[in-house]
C-alpha cells in the first residue's frame, strides 16, 4: 500500500509498548500470580484487537513518521501472526513463566517490550528504526535469559548473550554508518538522486550492507554467528528460551527480508556466493552437532539454528515465493517449537532419558509432542513439510542452478530426523517413568489445539496463504 | 428395466456389507437370507434384462467419468448385451443355488465366520458382475482383481491352517502374474488409442499396427492364462481346493475361472486379426486340456480330479476360443458351469456325508447311503463326457468340429482329451459310489444323504446339465443353432465353417464311441478293483502332476529367494546398510569434532566472528574470481 507510506504500523507499536507500561504498574497493586497472568491476557487482547482494528481500517492512529517506518500488507499481517502467537504463548506457558521468579509483572512487560521491538522491525524503513528496533526486542531479552538469578547457568548465559549482542550491534551501527557514507541516506529506500550524489563512495554501499547482513544473522543465529545460541538458550528459562526461539527469531527474519527485498541488487554478485556459504554453515553447525546432544533442551536450541539454515532460504526470492514461505515457516516452526518447549517445561528431566516412557504416562502430552516434533522435522500432513516446501522452491523460483543446495539442503533435513525421531523414540519405545509436573486440562486441551492447527496447516497451507492475500 | 440395471451389482455389494459388517451380531439364518436373497434378487433383474435384450438389442450405460484426464476419459458405463446379459445369468442363476447349498454346507462355522464366508462370497459376486457389465477394459480390470482378491480370501477361508494360506497365496501370486500382462495390455491401447471403451477399441482397430495387435492380445492372453488356469499358470487352480467346497464350484468351477474365457470372447474383433496370437490361444488350450487330463486320471482325491478337469475343460474352451469358434466356448462355459457346479456340489455332499474326508481310495458304494447325490453324480458324469443328449455333448461337439475344420491334429487330440476324460471320471464314479465300502467304521455309522438345502440345488444343476445342450443344437441334428444366433450381434468375427453333413455325424459318431469306450474301461476296471495302493512308474510322474509344481519351485521359486538372500545378506548388509552406517557414524564423529568449538568461552566466540567476519570480507572482494573458479570446475 504505497499511498499509506509515510504512516507506520502505530497501533500494534504505540500499543504493545502501552501495555508493557501497564503491567510493569499493575505488578505494584496485583501480587498473586494468578492475577498477573490474568492481566498480561487481558493485555495481549487488547493488543490484538487494536492490531486488528488497524487491520481492517476501523481505528488507528495516524503519526506522521516522515517515511521512518511504512506500513505494508507484509508487515501487518506478521504482526498478527506474532501478536497472535503470543498470545497462544502466554495461554500455554503463563503459569511457567510467573513461576520463574519472583518478579511476575516485569517478565510479561519484557516479553511485550520485545514485542514492541519485533513491530518495529516488520515495518521500518528507514535503518535507524531497524536499529531501534533490534534494540528494544533483544535488550529485555538479556534480562530475561538472566531472570534465573539464584542459577550460575542463567546468569551466565544473560551476560554472554550481553556481551556478544553489543559486539553485533557494533557491527551493526558500523554497516549503517557505511551505509550512509555510501549513500548519504538512511532510508532504506534510496532516492536515486542521493545515489548519483555519493557515486565517489559508491563501495561503501555494498560493504555497509555486508556488515548489516552480518549483524542481522547474528540476529537470526546463523552460521558463523551462531555460537552465542546454545549457550544463551540452554542457559535461559526453558519458558524465555521458547519466546526467543520463535518470535524474536522470526522477526529477525523480516527485518532481514525487508532490507534483501530492496538492496540485493547492491550486493552485486557477491551475496550469490556469501548466501549459499551461510545457509550451508548454518545447516551444518545447527543439523551435525544437534546429533550428538543429550539434553532435549540444547538440541532444541542446535534445532533452530537448522531451521534458521532454512528460513534464509527465503532471501532467494524475498519478493514473491519467499515472502508467502516466511510467513508459513514463521507459523509452522513457531506452533510446533511453542508447543514442544511447552511440553519440556512440564518435564522434571530434560535429557532423552526423561522422556523415556512418556507415552504411557502422559498419553495426550506424547502424542501432540509427536505431532509437534513431526513438524519439526518437516514430514509431510504437518505444516513444517510446506513450510520447508515453500522455502526451497524459492531458491528454486530464483534459479534452477541453485538445485545442488536444495539437495544439500533436503540431505540435512535427513539427518535431523535422526535427532527428533530420538524424542518420540524415547517416548513411545523406551521403558521409563517420565516424570513431569501437573498437568492442567487446559493446557492439554491447548496442546491438542496446536497440533490440529499443524495438521490443518499442513493439509491445507493454502488456508493460511489466502489470509495473506485476502 | 434400464434403470434398474445398477441394481445387479449393487445388491451383492450391500448383502457383503451388511453380512461382513454384522457378522457377530446376525444370527445364521439371517446371514444365510440376505447372503442368498440379495443372489436372488439379482438373478430376477438378470433374466428380465436377458429377455428384454432378446428383444430389443443391447446397450451402453454411461454412470459417470471414473478417470478424466486431459485426453483420457474412462468411464463407469455397463455394456448390457448379449453375451454380458447371458453371463449375468449364469453368474447370478448358479451363484445364488451355491449360496443356497452353503447355507447348508457351512453351518458348523460359528456365527462370525459364517457371516464372513457370505460377505466373501458376496463380495465375489458382485465383482464377478462388475468383470462381466464393465463397458471397458478398466472397469473389467476392477472386478478381474476383485474376483482375484476373493478368491484369495476363500481359499485361505480356514487360515489356520497354514497349507491352505500358502495354497491361497500361491493362487493370489499366479493371478497377479497374469494381471500384468492384462495391465500392459490397457496401457498400450490408451498410449496407441487413447481409449479403453470396447467400442471405441474396436471401431479403432486400424489405428493399431498389426504388432500392436497381436502384442495386446497376446499380453490378454497373459491375463487370461493366470484367471482360467492354463499352462503355464495353473498350478493354483488344484491347489485352491482347499478353500470350502461351494467355493470350488463356484469361484474356481463355473464362474471366475471361465473370466478368461468371456475377456477373450469380448475382444474377438481383436483376435481375429491376429492369427499368431489364435494358433497361440488354441494350442495353449489344447495342451493344457490334454496335460490336466493325464494328471486326473491318477489323482486320488475326489476335488483334485474335478480340478484337474476344470483346468482340462477350460483348456477346451481356448481351443474353441483359438479356432474361432467362440459362441462354442461361450456355450461350454455355460454347460461346463452347469455339470462342473454339479459335480463339485455332488463331491461337497459326499464330503460332508464322510465327514470331510476327501480321498477317494477310503470311499466306495456310496450309492445307497446317497441315493440323490448319487443319480445327480451320475448325471453330471454322463454330461462332461459327452454322451448325448446331454449338455456337454452339444457343446463339445460344436468346438470339436470347428477345430477339425481348422486343422484335424486339433480334433484328434481333443477327441483323445474326451476319451480321457470319461475315463477318469468314470474312475472317479466307480471309486466313490460302486463296489464296497471302505472307510471307517464310525464313518460308515454316520452316512446320511445331505439336508434338502443341499440336495436342491443338485437336482435344479443336474436338470440343466441334461437340458443344457438344447439351447444350441446344431443344423445338422435338425436344430437352429439358436445360441449362435442369439450372440451373433455381440460375436462378429465367429468363424463359419462348412462341412458336410456326413463329415459332421462321423466327427460326433468318433467321439461319442470313443467316450463309451472309455468309460466302459474305467466301470470294469474300479468297480470290483479299485487302485489302492500307491502307483508305480509312469502312473506316479501322473499322479505327482508331472512334477510341475516341484520344477516351478526348482527354476523359479528357488533361483528367486537365493537371489532374494544375496541382495539381503550381501548387497543389503554389506553394502546398503555400510553405506548407510557410515553416513551416520560420519554425522556422528563430526557432531562430536564439531560440538569442540563450542566451547563456552565467550572470548573465543568472539573470536571465531572476528575471523568470520574477514573470511566473508575476502570473499566479498573477490566475489569475481571465486565465481568464476566455481563456473569453471561445477
Amino acid at each position: 500500500m504505497p499511498e499509506r507510506a509515510e504512516l507506520g504500523v502505530m497501533n500494534a507499536i504505540i500499543f504493545s509498548a502501552l501495555i508493557g507500561v501497564v503491567m510493569m504498574l499493575g505488578g505494584i497493586v496485583i501480587k498473586s500470580n494468578a492475577g498477573i497472568k490474568l492481566l498480561a491476557i487481558i493485555l495481549l487482547f487488547i493488543l490484538l484487537g487494536s492490531h486488528l482494528a488497524e487491520y481492517y481500517d476501523l481505528f488507528n492512529i495516524h503519526i506522521q513518521t516522515h517515511g521512518m517506518l511504512a506500513k505494508s500488507r507484509f508487515g501487518m499481517f506478521f504482526n498478527t501472526i506474532i501478536i497472535s502467537l503470543t498470545l497462544l504463548y502466554v495461554l500455554l506457558s503463563g503459569d511457567e513463566i510467573v513461576k520463574v521468579g519472583t518478579y511476575g509483572a516485569e517478565y510479561f512487560a519484557l516479553i511485550f517490550f520485545s514485542l514492541c521491538g519485533a513491530t518495529i522491525l516488520s515495518s521500518y524503513n528507514n535503518l535507524l528504526m531497524l536499529f531501534l528496533g533490534v534494540e528494544i526486542m533483544t535488550i529485555p531479552l538479556f534480562v530475561l535469559t538472566s531472570s534465573e538469578k539464584k542459577n550460575l547457568k542463567s546468569n551466565e548465559a544473560g551476560l554472554k548473550y550481553f556481551l556478544m549482542g553489543s559486539f553485533s550491534t557494533g557491527i551493526l551501527l558500523m554497516g549503517i554508518a557505511l551505509y550512509y557514507g555510501g549513500t548519504g541516506l538512511f532510508a532504506i529506500e534510496a532516492s536515486k538522486a542521493a545515489n548519483e550524489a555519493q557515486q565517489a563512495f559508491r563501495i561503501l554501499l555494498p560493504l555497509g550492507l555486508l556488515f548489516i547482513f552480518i549483524s542481522l544473522s547474528f540476529k537470526v543465529s546463523a552460521a558463523p554467528f551462531h555460537f552465542w545460541t546454545p549457550d544463551v538458550y540452554d542457559g535461559a528459562p526453558s519458558v524465555f528460551t521458547s519466546f526467543m526461539a520463535t518470535i524474536v527469531k522470526t522477526a529477525g527474519f523480516i527485518a532481514f527480508i525487508k532490507l534483501f527485498e530492496l538492496r540485493s541488487v547492491d550486493m552485486g554478485y557477491s551475496w550469490k556466493i556469501l548466501l549459499p556459504l551461510i545457509i550451508i554453515l548454518t545447516l551444518l553447525a545447527g543439523n551435525i552437532t544437534a546429533v550428538f546432544q543429550q539434553s532435549v533442551k540444547r538440541m532444541l536450541a542446535y534445532s533452530s539454528i537448522a531451521h534458521a539454515g532454512f528460513m534464509l532460504f527465503a532471501l532467494y526470492n524475498p519478493n514473491d515465493f519467499g515472502k508467502q514461505g516466511i510467513m508459513l515457516y514463521t507459523v509452522a516452526y513457531s506452533l510446533a517449537t511453542i508447543g514442544t518447549f511447552a511440553v519440556l517445561t512440564k518435564m522434571k528431566d530434560y535429557t532423552y532419558e526423561g522422556y523415556n516412557g512418556l507415552a504411557k504416562t502422559k498419553p495426550v502430552l506424547a502424542a501432540t509432542n509427536t505431532i509437534f516434533i513431526l513438524s519439526l522435522a518437516g514430514i509431510p500432513l504437518t505444516a513444517g513439510f510446506f513450510a520447508k516446501y515453500y522455502m526451497l522452491a524459492s531458491a528454486l523460483k530464483e534459479s534452477t542452478s541453485n538445485l545442488w543446495l536444495v539437495i544439500v539442503a533436503v540431505l540435512f533435513a535427513a539427518v535431523s530426523v535422526y535427532y527428533y525421531f530420538r524424542v518420540i523414540q524415547a517416548m513411545y519405545f523406551k521403558d521409563g517413568n517420565a516424570e513431569t509436573t501437573e498437568i492442567k486440562p487446559f493446557f492439554k486441551t491447548l496442546l491438542i489445539i496446536i497440533a490440529a492447527l499443524i495438521i490443518v496447516i499442513g493439509l491445507m497451507p493454502s488456508l493460511l496463504l489466502d489470509l495473506f492475500y485476502a | 428395466m434400464n434403470q434398474l440395471v445398477y441394481l445387479i451389482p449393487l445388491l451383492p455389494l450391500i448383502g457383503f456389507l451388511i453380512n461382513g459388517l454384522l457378522r457377530k451380531s446376525l444370527s445364521k439364518s439371517v446371514i444365510a437370507i440376505i447372503g442368498s436373497g440379495v443372489i436372488l434378487a439379482s438373478f430376477v433383474i438378470s433374466l428380465v434384462l436377458f429377455f428384454q435384450v432378446k428383444s430389443s438389442g443391447g446397450q451402453i450405460i454411461n454412470y459417470f467419468n471414473l478417470i478424466n484426464l486431459d485426453k483420457l476419459v474412462i468411464p463407469f458405463a455397463f455394456q448390457i448385451d448379449q453375451l454380458s446379459s447371458l453371463f449375468l445369468l449364469i453368474i447370478t442363476g448358479i451363484g445364488f443355488l451355491i449360496h443356497l447349498y452353503s447355507a447348508a454346507y457351512m453351518h458348523e462355522e460359528t456365527n462370525e465366520h459364517y457371516g464372513r464366508y457370505f460377505a466373501y462370497l458376496n463380495l465375489f459376486v458382485f465383482s464377478m458382475l462388475l468383470l462381466v457389465m464393465g463397458a471397458n477394459y478398466v472397469i473389467m480390470f476392477f472386478g478381474w482383481e476383485g474376483v482375484g482378491l476373493c478368491s484369495y480370501l476363500l481359499i485361505g477361508f480356514w487360515f489356520k491352517n497354514d497349507n491352505y494360506n500358502y495354497a491361497a497365496k500361491k493362487a493370489f501370486i499366479m493371478n497377479r502374474i497374469g494381471d500384468l500382462g492384462f495391465l500392459l495390455a490397457v496401457f498400450w491401447m490408451i498410449a496407441k488409442i487413447g481409449t479403453v471403451n470396447y467400442t471405441d477399441v474396436f471401431a479403432a482397430t486400424s489405428n493399431f499396427s498389426s504388432a500392436d495387435i497381436t502384442a495386446i492380445t497376446i499380453l490378454l492372453f497373459i491375463g487370461a492364462m493366470g484367471k482360467s488356469a492354463q499352462i503355464p499358470l495353473y498350478t493354483w487352480l488344484p491347489d485352491a481346493m482347499a478353500g470350502p467346497t461351494p467355493v470350488s464350484a463356484l469361484i474356481h468351477a463355473a464362474t471366475m475361472v471361465t473370466a478368461g474365457i468371456y475377456m477373450i470372447t469380448r475382444s474377438n474383433i481383436l483376435y481375429s486379426l491376429s492369427e499368431v496370437t489364435q494358433h497361440l490361444v488354441a494350442i495353449v488350450g489344447l495342451a493344457t486340456a490334454l496335460f490336466a487330463a493325464t494328471i486326473a486320471i491318477k489323482q486320488n482325491d475326489i476335488k483334485k480330479v474335478l480340478a484337474y478337469s476344470t483346468v482340462s475343460q477350460l483348456g477346451y474352451m481356448f481351443l474353441g476360443l483359438g479356432v474361432g469358434a467362440y459362441t462354442g466356448a461361450v456355450f461350454h462355459v455355460m454347460t461346463h458351469a452347469f455339470f462342473k457346479a454339479l459335480l463339485f456340489l455332488g463331491a461337497g455332499s459326499v464330503i460332508h456325508a464322510m465327514h470331510h474326508e476327501q480321498d477317494m481310495r477310503k470311499m466306495g458304494g456310496l450309492k445307497k447311503y446317497l441315493p440323490i447325490t448319487h443319480i445327480t453324480f451320475l448325471v453330471g458324469c454322463i454330461a462332461i463326457s459327452g454322451i448325448p443328449p446331454f449338455s456337454g455333448f452339444f457343446s463339445k461337439d460344436e468346438i470339436l468340429a470347428a477345430a477339425y475344420a481348422k486343422n484335424p491334429i486339433y480334433w484328434g487330440i481333443g477327441v483323445a482329451t474326451a476319451a480321457l476324460t470319461a475315463f477318469y471320471m468314470f474312475r472317479l464314479y466307480a471309486t466313490t459310489f460302486l463296489g464296497n465300502f471302505r472307510g471307517s467304521h464310525e464313518q460308515a455309522h454316520h452316512l446320511h444323504e445331505s439336508p434338502s438345502a443341499m440336495t436342491i440345488p443338485l437336482i435344479v444343476l443336474a436338470a440343466l446339465s441334461v437340458v443344457g445342450g438344447f439351447f444350441n443344437v446344431p443344423e445338422v441334428l435338425g436344430g437352429h443353432s439358436s445360441l449362435h444366433q442369439f450372440l451373433s450381434p455381440a460375436i462378429t468375427s465367429e468363424v463359419v465353417h462348412e462341412a458336410s453333413h456326413s463329415t459332421e455325424y462321423m466327427l460326433m459318431g468318433i467321439s461319442v464311441a470313443v467316450a463309451v469306450i472309455a468309460i466302459v474301461i474305467a466301470i470294469n476296471k474300479f468297480s470290483k478293483k479299485p487302485e489302492l495302493q500307491d502307483a508305480q512308474g509312469f502312473a506316479k510322474v501322473l499322479e505327482n502332476k508331472w512334477y510341475v509344481d516341484e520344477l516351478y519351485d526348482n527354476i523359479i521359486v528357488k533361483p528367486l529367494n537365493s537371489l532374494g538372500s544375496f541382495f539381503k545378506n550381501i548387497i543389503e548388509r554389506r553394502g546398503i546398510d555400510g553405506m548407510v552406517n557410515g553416513v551416520g557414524k560420519l554425522v556422528n564423529y563430526s557432531a562430536r569434532q564439531l560440538r569442540l568449538l563450542q566451547s563456552g568461552l565467550v572470548g573465543g566466540y568472539i573470536l571465531f566472528m572476528v575471523l568470520a567476519i574477514i573470511v566473508l570480507i575476502y570473499v566479498w572482494i573477490n566475489d569475481n574470481h571465486i565465481l568464476s573458479f566455481f563456473y569453471k570446475y561445477f
